[in-house]
């Protein structure tokens, strides 16, 4: 591996410690009193405060933060405040969910991604070009709720296609992983083809086509091996863009994933949780774009990111 | 036809040349063309609409689209028309302020990264990779929460977490520019750091931010519709594009026009935006 | 280039066709038929009864816990774990005898011993439980006389004891379970029904417990579901995915009318919505500014935007499920000139500006009253906020108040089929300002006050309403709030699905629900 690889693994923990700060500062920093949603606006005074005190959230905040902290390290994210079980079980209960749609979803969009954007690349300023990137556009442009929603009346309500919500079979992956694929799909299209078109240009592949290698090759060896390198970039560094759309997709479609676990738990000042689920969260996108800078070094090995 | 081919090269290539100058400048037109129709919309909002936007006609709730209510009515009976047209003014300045500060906030951290380099580069960049591994919307969702709901609020947590782009964007043509010639020619005519940061990098990054701020410009709107969805968006009785297609979503089912009309125009303005930032990428790009 | 370009646009469309066909492939799963699938809008709080205060919660957790009474369908209370019941003269000591070889689904039996602990546990101030507080109001203790005879003794006369008893907390939990602190996720109690299954973000599953001591009369199974999408709650139902769907929001209630194989049950509910006014802000002290915001409000109208039709002006501060609401009263009628000659009167002809706290799903209402009072002069600031933070907002005292400038809270109380005292006593009561109580605008009268006190210390039942009739009317004329509209309860369910009935508040019984 290469030295600054290693590097960045070392500053991982770093960005982890950060993050941690931050997220604990800005949910203290959130108004409204989580004793107070437990025990609900009708109860009186007194119950709040013992509920405050249930909750241990009566102790000075650096004295919870090192105890969060303390505990973090050994792998207990402490309580969740809502359902009174360890945060842990609540994420290992709902992130196999979140991953196995954010896996297909990702599958869908690049594999059409880099389909429709080599298509694009090389049908350069023809029709095929034009539809491909207008469809891309025109995916990145729509609010994924609405496209979730009207997807749900169409297939789901008029046609009875497919499950309205939930999860369970392969069938209620349907909607919510292409939903959930659009946006990715436009970006990964974009980049395909701005990458492709480039690369074409270079000299290397004018000297491969000169040394008489048959167009396939020059396109599967030296093009698109070239190509890949920005395309796995930018695969990489949008899966933190589509967790954040999983937070809207899963709360469409009933999706028991961390997005909307998340959602729930912001809405409850259920502490724990959150830190828990955002820590999750940053430690995956970290690691996809770590593990997206090992590929681009297996690729090419010449290029660095520093 | 092969000896005409290639005895036609030469113009050909030449047709080509201007065709694909053509096509550059295809793709500003029908982007300009797009947010020029927005920018109008806005300016001639009070002329082009039919009816008062903030004006409620109880009975009138939920109309389809007719002769006296060309996109139909709202829950509150208000006309859908005028309230898309209004929302086009609030539509730029969500563009206007979140990328604005964006940009006002990320340019000089990046530049100061870029170019001062040692520990204030590390430190910069530290925050900036911890900042940028958020998913957008959680600390869209945390920033809202702690400022409290509105359309102000709603673009600071935007903008935020644009910064990171920002910055690195930054950061990549200060270190770029640094060792180039005549940066390191101006050093030697004993020009000062800041004045080598202003008067060189800067110059030389504006097309990239410029291209990127219009790359932005879409994601800002999207994204402050995303964030209405998850009712954090602008207070009533605004009408922002996002909460009216988020309120719209309710009724989906019974009339899909509360939601749908926004829901285009928002598609409309992200589209232009998206195609004219393309456009402009191609054309700054001296590789392409 | 073009040789090659086509397989790959080929590439592109094969994965299109593919994915198209996946699409078409995919048929909606079928339940099996003895699960009874509810849909409602919110998620269950905890599997402890004792330990949530929301409609939606008590309606999945029914099945499961009983307690010493219950309702039936016709909303009368009927013996469940207690056989027989007497109340001394005073109404301040109660005898329950309680129903014999009862066991919970541990295993645990049911006795005296029980039922005490099932108290003790609201009264102990130290175990914080979301739903002890109106318990610990009312309750002074509890004792077991013998192994089947429980005795309670409470704080002053409560006429709404017995339905206090059907609420919540009162519902027995397994003291096994909650002295093993796993109640909030596995629910042990006595109920027809027993928990399999609750997995927080997706489902909440029972099934007929078989040593239950009663007949059972319900499904096999009963699933439950939520979404916090409108819209899907109707396409749900709709696509016929569930069986029932709790609440059906007003906007699709004709939808639902008009499909032969859905039925709408529509029923009054206890639910009153209301602006509660900051009193102690200018010019809200002035009871004619009050009495011209009432009138400037169109209730009909509201009923009809909101609702869709599906609900009743508000006449009076209770409900007209509520004993002794009086249906005669009609104190604001829409009389916009009215209201602009009151304002004249107050100094006010150029109107005033005022905000209103309200949570994301009462926005709307909000919106319509700004349009409505606009036309008054009145400039409404509607300040939609997340629960969390509306709570904090709307329970503040008279200070934090005026520092954050909250004029006016808008929110709905619901004191169920609890009686009159659960609705005038924590909304208006001098000693239920903010925080103690609900009375968020800080109105005091003596007079109240009085009329309060005496009527929840009256036995008659005539006398008492005589009472809360007079409170009805000195509360209209003194204006605090400005009285909205009730909300009809309105589910919908597979037109195949029998045996269904609302409690007022909005919650529905299941437990002896039959699907074909």
């Amino acid at each position: 591996m290469p030295t600054y690889l290693l590097k960045k693994l070392v500053t991982l923990p770093l960005i982890l410690l950060g993050v941690s700060l931050l997220v604990f500062v800005a949910l203290r920093a959130l108004p409204g009193d989580p004793a107070r949603l437990m025990a609900g606006p009708e109860a009186p005074q007194e119950a709040v405060d013992a509920m405050r005190v249930r909750l241990g959230l009566d102790d000075p905040l650096p004295l919870q933060y090192l105890r969060f902290a303390g505990s973090a390290l050994g792998g207990d994210l402490g309580t969740s405040i809502r359902s009174g079980r360890p945060v842990t079980v609540e994420i290992a209960e709902r992130l196999p969910k979140t991953i196995s749609l954010a896996l297909v979803a990702y599958g869908i969009a690049i594999s059409v991604g880099l389909s429709a954007g080599m298509a694009a690349a090389i049908n350069r300023n023809r029709w095929p070009d034009q539809l491909t990137m207008l469809f891309a556009i025109a995916g990145a442009s729509i609010a994924n709720f609405w496209l979730a929603l009207l997807a749900m009346n169409y297939f789901a309500v008029e046609l009875g296609w497919l499950p309205l919500m939930g999860s369970g079979s392969w069938k209620h992956y349907i909607m919510p992983a292409i939903t959930l694929a659009v946006m990715p799909t436009a970006v990964i299209a974009r980049m395909t083809r701005a990458s492709m078109i480039e690369v074409v240009g270079q000299d290397y592949i004018r000297t491969a086509r000169a040394k008489g290698l048959p167009e396939r090759v020059v396109m599967r060896k030296h093009a698109l091996r070239n190509a890949l390198v920005p395309i796995v970039t930018i695969i990489g560094l949008n899966f933190g863009s589509m967790l954040g759309g999983a937070v809207v997709t899963e709360s469409v479609f009933n999706w028991p994933g961390l997005g909307r676990l998340l959602v729930d738990s912001v809405r409850f000042r259920d502490y724990p949780t959150v830190q828990g689920v955002t820590l999750v969260a940053v430690t995956a996108v970290v690691m996809m774009n770590f593990l997206a800078e090992m590929l681009i070094a297996a690729i090419n090995p010449r290029i660095r990111f520093d | 036809m092969t000896e005409i081919t290639a005895a036609l090269a030469p113009t050909d290539s030449k047709a080509r040349r201007r065709r694909r100058w053509l096509s550059r400048r295809r793709s500003i037109f029908i982007g300009g063309l797009l947010v020029g129709l927005v920018l109008l919309a806005a300016i001639l909002a009070p002329l082009l609409s039919p009816a008062d936007p903030y004006e409620q006609v109880l009975s009138d709730a939920l109309l389809p689209p007719s002769w006296e209510h060309p996109f139909g009515t709202d829950d509150n009976g208000r006309d859908l028309l005028a309230r898309v047209l209004y929302g086009a003014r609030l539509s730029l300045l969500e563009v206007v302020v979140g990328v604005g500060l964006a940009v006002l906030v990320g340019v000089p951290l990046g530049l100061a990264a870029g170019t001062i380099g040692g520990l204030v580069d590390q430190v910069i960049m530290w925050t900036m990779d911890v900042l940028f591994a958020f998913p957008g919307v959680v600390l869209a969702i945390l920033i809202v929460s702690i400022l409290g709901p509105g359309l102000f609020n709603l673009l600071i947590a935007i903008a935020i977490f644009s910064v990171p782009v920002y910055a690195r964007l930054m950061r990549n043509v200060a270190l770029g520019l640094k060792s180039m010639d005549y940066v390191e020619a101006a050093r030697a005519l004993g020009a000062s750091t800041p004045r080598i940061m202003f008067d060189h990098i800067l110059r030389n990054a504006l097309g990239p931010v410029i291209v990127q701020s219009t790359l932005t410009a879409g994601t800002v709107v999207l994204s402050a519709a995303s964030l209405s969805f998850l009712g954090m968006g602008a207070q009533p009785p605004m009408p922002e594009w996002g909460a009216m297609m988020s309120d719209g979503r309710n009724y989906l089912g019974v009339n899909i026009y509360m939601s749908l009309f926004p829901g285009l125009a928002i598609m409309l303005t992200v589209l232009g935006f998206n195609i004219l930032g393309d456009g402009l990428r191609d054309l700054l790009d001296p590789r392409s | 280039m073009k040789a090659h370009g086509l397989p790959i646009v080929r590439t592109g469309a094969f994965v299109a066709a593919t994915l198209l066909a996946g699409l078409l492939a995919g048929l909606p799963l079928a339940a099996p038929a003895a699960t009874l699938n509810v849909l409602q809008n919110e998620a269950p709080r905890s599997m402890d009864p004792g330990d949530q205060t929301a409609t939606f919660t008590y309606t999945v957790l029914e099945p499961l816990y009983e307690g010493l009474v219950r309702r039936n369908k016709q909303l009368q209370l009927e013996p469940a774990l207690a056989t027989e019941w007497s109340s001394d003269a005073a109404g301040l000591v109660w005898t329950f005898k309680l129903r014999p070889g009862v066991g919970f689904h541990d295993g645990t039996p049911f006795n005296a011993d029980v039922v005490v602990k099932n108290f003790q546990r609201h009264l102990d101030s130290k175990r914080g439980l979301a739903a002890s507080g109106r318990i610990r109001q009312v309750l002074a203790s509890v004792v077991a006389l013998d192994e089947m005879n429980v005795q309670f003794t409470l704080k002053g006369p409560y006429p709404a004891f017995l339905s206090l008893l059907t609420t919540g907390p009162a519902l027995m939990v397994s003291p096994k379970a909650d002295a093993a602190g796993t109640l909030s996720r596995l629910a042990v109690g006595t109920g027809p029904y027993r928990l399999v299954e609750y997995r927080s973000g997706e489902y909440v599953l029972e099934e007929r417990f078989p040593g239950y001591w009663g007949k059972p009369g319900g499904t096999e199974r009963i699933k439950w579901t939520w979404t916090a999408e409108q819209s899907v709650l109707n396409m749900a139902i709709q696509a016929g995915e569930v069986d029932i769907v709790n609440p059906l929001p007003p906007v699709f209630a004709r939808m639902v009318k008009a499909n032969t194989a859905l039925t709408l049950h529509e029923s009054d509910g206890a639910v009153v919505f209301f602006v509660a006014l900051n009193l102690k802000q200018k010019p809200l002290d002035d009871v004619r500014v009050r009495q011209a915001l009432n009138l400037a409000t169109d209730r009909a109208a509201l009923v009809k935007a909101i609702m869709f039709g599906f609900g009743r002006p508000a006449n009076s501060p209770l409900s007209p499920v509520t004993p002794g609401y009086d249906a005669s009263l009609n104190p604001y009628p829409f009389d916009p000139v009215k209201a602009k000659e009151l304002l004249v009167q107050a100094g006010l002809p150029d109107g005033f500006s005022l905000s209103v706290a309200v949570q994301e799903p009462e926005a709307r209402i909000a919106e319509v009253l700004q349009g409505m009072w606009a036309k008054i002069g009145v400039k409404l600031e509607v300040r939609k906020m997340e629960s969390g933070v509306w709570s904090n907002a709307a329970f503040a005292n008279p200070d934090q108040k005026a520092k954050e400038g909250t004029g006016a809270i808008l929110t709905s109380w619901s004191s169920g089929v609890n009686g009159a005292d659960m609705q005038l006593r924590p909304l208006y009561h001098t000693a239920s300002f903010v925080p103690t109580g609900a009375n968020l605008g800080f109105y005091s009268s003596p007079a109240l006050d009085g009329l309060l006190d005496k009527a929840s210390a009256t036995a008659d039942e005539a006398a008492r309403n005589a009472l809360y009739g007079e409170a009805q009317k000195l509360i209209n004329t003194d204006a605090p709030h400005v009285l909205l509209y009730y909300k009809k309860d309105l589910f919908a369910a597979q037109a195949n699905i029998q045996n269904l009935w609302t409690e007022p508040g909005g919650g529905i019984a299941v437990r002896d629900a039959v699907k074909p």
